[in-house]
């Protein structure tokens, strides 16, 4: 375990932007909503990080992750039932395929 | 109080009076809707309901003018009572009440006789029309809005009724509706009378915001205090006074706004006879005698007032002498005799002026009956150049419009005499001269304008159609019965009313409404002088209107005087200027049009290019740039939830960076 907190938030941005980066650039539905979860840990582990390393922060940053990852849970839940059913009625997980609400 | 509140005071009426006053209304406005309900199956019989509800009027308004003005059964004030509160709007509240006192019930003689004996004369004249039921309609709903515009007792309601007798002008010269001639004469009259109507409208808001309260007898005696205490300029009072005058110079067609009453004659006859003879139009003339508190306070106002009055006279009696048109003449001559009633109201004869209305609408819907009959005898013809010769063959019309024609010139002791004489000479003892003088040139044109018409229609030789010659028969009995029954007031009222002179009956009758006016005025009655000032005036009026009658018999022929045809085409071309000019009518309506519709026009299609280019460029300027944006800017919306999120990413990248600019400096 480092002792410094810049090499947790590196950690954590680099994570992010994987995570920014795969949701951008990946069609995949399911691969979206790994993406999203990707940048919700490394936000989770920032957070964590500053908890550990600012004293008046030590209880509440693990309070504040454990509701993300509650938060988290729920979205995925939500998100992955929302890509059946369009998988159900389109019969691809391509997002570029959803284009029915264009202009 | 209401109607049948136990706890009426005096001059609230007794419950029988104010249910005798409401039913004055409400016969005819139900017999109005009756007709107009049912009266299409009634079919010749189209009268049965309409002329029984008029008659029981006439009745019932006989009634309150015998109690009002012989038994003396009401208070001088009248009686004043209110039917409901109308407009409760906060600090505006306006009821609907209603007042009888000495100046409406000489209102209610003249509409209600008048009005029943056109009813009558209305069956045998409108007998095959097809539209009878149609026209009992809606003369039964004038004499409704006529009746509720002399019973008002505040601004507002006046003028509601004011409006409803113009509605029922509008529908009766309209009545021939497929005639575009007609159609237009209604439309014309309608616009004409708005212009005076707006300043109508204005004098009444005028006069709510300065005092309040709309009710007659709380305006004329907070209006006066609040002048007499400084609270008002004479110019905003005088500004009042007009702005109520010029209401009454539309309806009473007076000049410069006279030019729709010779057009309405379009309408049916009768409608001539009672809407533009003898009732609808002397509502001006009303409206100043019951405003006279407000005009006795600025002298000014009363000044313009028989200016105006007395020129319309001059004007219309000369367009009078060449028109051809027999009811055109006659309409003429109704301007002149109004522009008299509106010089005597000016010169403060207040009384002289309805003693002229009455006696006029009595006359002069006498004439008018004449010219329908006459115009029914001849087949529909109305150019007095193709009748001629008819006294034998239409021995009653005949005697009946002599005797009218003598009563407007002015012969004593026929009606007209002694009403006219009163104008005049109350104008010379009053100091305005030139109302007089001018007055007196109008009585003899008056005369010969007169015995012209009578010239060319009863006497001479017939210039009647061939084929329609045969054929002229007097009128059935339902028109000349009412032609007799209007003769006698017009022969006998002068007689009956107009005596003694200076002291007569019916200036007794409206003291009680005219009186203050006098004391305002600072006037005291004068002694008359049958040996001195009033006996000369008196020989001075005789004597033009003898004159003026006379010339008009060697030129027009009168019974066994044949009429010189050489004589007039000498004296005409001699004039003919001004000939060409007053058959024109003064060009008043080419001015008109050029004015109103050519340069308003012009004016008006400025207006309308403004109108599209302008503002309707910035409204479709502003809807052209929205759909313009819309049809450009949806480009960017792809479908593509990953382009979404691309613009997300990029705004939240920009806002950091600009938070971690802002922060650094």
């Amino acid at each position: 375990m480092s002792h410094s907190l810049d090499a947790y938030l590196v950690l954590s941005s680099l994570l992010f932007a994987i995570g920014t980066f795969g949701f951008l650039a990946r069609r995949n539905a399911i691969a979206m909503l790994m993406s999203i979860e990707l940048m919700l840990n490394a936000v989770n582990l920032a957070i964590v990080a500053f908890g550990a390393f600012t004293p008046q922060l030590a209880a509440n940053g693990a309070v504040i992750a454990l509701f993300v990852i509650a938060t988290a849970a729920a979205e995925a839940t939500v998100g992955l039932a929302i890509v059946i059913a369009i998988y159900r009625n389109r019969r691809t997980p391509l997002v570029d395929e959803y284009s029915s609400m264009r202009e | 109080m209401g109607i049948f509140d136990a706890e009426a005071t005096t001059t609230a009426g007794s419950s029988t009076d104010q249910l005798l006053i409401l039913l004055l209304l409400a016969l005819p406005i139900a017999g109005f809707a009756i007709t107009a309900l049912i009266g299409r199956r009634l079919g010749t019989r189209a009268w049965a309901i309409a002329v029984p509800a008029i008659i029981v009027t006439w009745a019932i308004a006989m009634f309150l003018v015998y109690q009002t003005l012989i038994v003396h059964a009401y208070p001088d004030g009248g009686i004043h009572f209110r039917l409901y509160e109308w407009i409760p709007a906060g600090s505006f509240q306006v009821d609907v009440n209603f007042a009888v006192d000495a100046l409406t019930a000489v209102m209610l003689i003249v509409v209600c006789t008048v009005g029943m004996l056109v009813h009558v004369y209305s069956i045998g004249y409108m007998a095959h029309d097809p539209g009878r039921w149609r026209f009992f309609a809606y003369l039964n709903f004038f004499m409704f809005s006529m009746l509720l515009l002399v019973l008002a007792d505040n601004f507002l309601l006046l003028f509601v009724a004011w409006e409803l007798v113009g509605l029922s002008s509008y529908l009766l010269i309209g009545f021939w509706y497929r005639r575009r001639s007609a159609a237009l004469a209604a439309k014309k009259a309608f616009l004409v009378n708005r212009v005076g109507d707006l300043g109508f409208s204005l004098g009444i808001m005028a006069i709510w915001t300065t005092v309040g309260t709309l009710n007659f007898p709380e305006v004329f005696t907070q209006l006066p205090a609040l002048y007499t205490s400084g609270g008002l300029q004479t110019w905003q009072m005088a500004g009042i006074a007009l702005l109520i005058f010029a209401g009454a110079v539309g309806k009473s067609a007076q000049f410069p706004l006279h030019v729709w009453l010779p057009d309405a004659m379009e309408g049916p006859t009768p409608v001539s006879a009672l809407i533009h003879a003898a009732t609808m139009v002397n509502a001006g003339v009303y409206l100043v005698a019951r405003a006279g508190t407000l005009f006795s306070y600025v002298p000014g106002a009363m000044v313009i007032v028989a200016a105006i009055g007395i020129f319309t006279a001059i004007l219309a009696a000369s367009i009078a002498f060449t028109q051809t048109d027999i009811k055109r003449v006659l309409a003429y001559s109704t301007l002149s005799q109004l522009g008299y009633m509106f010089a005597a109201l000016g010169v403060g004869a207040y009384a002289a002026a309805i003693f002229h209305l009455l006696a006029h609408g009595f006359f002069k819907g006498l004439l008018f009956l004449d010219s329908g009959s006459v115009i029914h005898g001849v087949h529909e013809e109305q150019d007095m150049n193709r009748m001629g010769a008819l006294a034998r063959k239409m021995p009653i019309t005949h005697a009946t419009m002599l005797l009218g024609s003598l009563a407007i010139a002015g012969i004593p002791p026929l009606a007209g005499f002694f009403s006219k004489d009163e104008i005049l000479s109350e104008s010379f003892k009053n100091g305005f001269l030139w109302v007089w003088a001018i007055g007196i040139v109008v009585a003899l044109m008056t005369a010969f304008y007169m015995f012209r018409l009578m010239g060319k229609t009863f006497y001479g030789k017939s210039h009647v159609d061939p084929v329609v010659e045969p054929k002229i028969h007097e009128s059935p009995w339902t028109m000349t019965v009412p032609l007799i029954l209007l003769a006698i007031p017009s022969a006998f009222l002068g007689l009956v009313v107009g005596l003694p002179f200076g002291n007569s009956v019916i200036s007794n009758w409206l003291k009680p409404v005219f009186e203050p006016y006098d004391v305002i005025l600072g006037r005291s009655p004068e002694p008359f002088q049958l040996f001195g000032v009033d006996g000369a005036l008196i020989l001075v009026s005789v004597a033009v209107a003898v004159v003026g009658m006379v010339a008009a018999w060697r030129l027009f022929g009168f019974f066994v005087v044949s009429p010189r045809q050489a004589l007039v085409d000498a004296w005409t071309a001699r004039v003919q200027p001004l000939y060409v000019a007053s058959k024109n009518k003064w060009y008043f309506d080419d001015l008109n049009d050029l004015i109103f519709v050519r340069f308003g026009g012009l004016v008006a299609a400025g207006l309308w290019w403004f109108d599209v280019h302008v503002i309707d460029g910035a409204v479709n300027g502003v809807a052209t740039l929205t759909q313009g944006a819309g049809r450009e800017i949806r480009h960017i919306q792809t479908g593509r939830v990953q382009n979404y999120a691309l613009g997300i990413a990029a705004g939240l990248i920009i806002m950091a960076i600009g938070f971690l600019v802002v922060v650094s400096r």
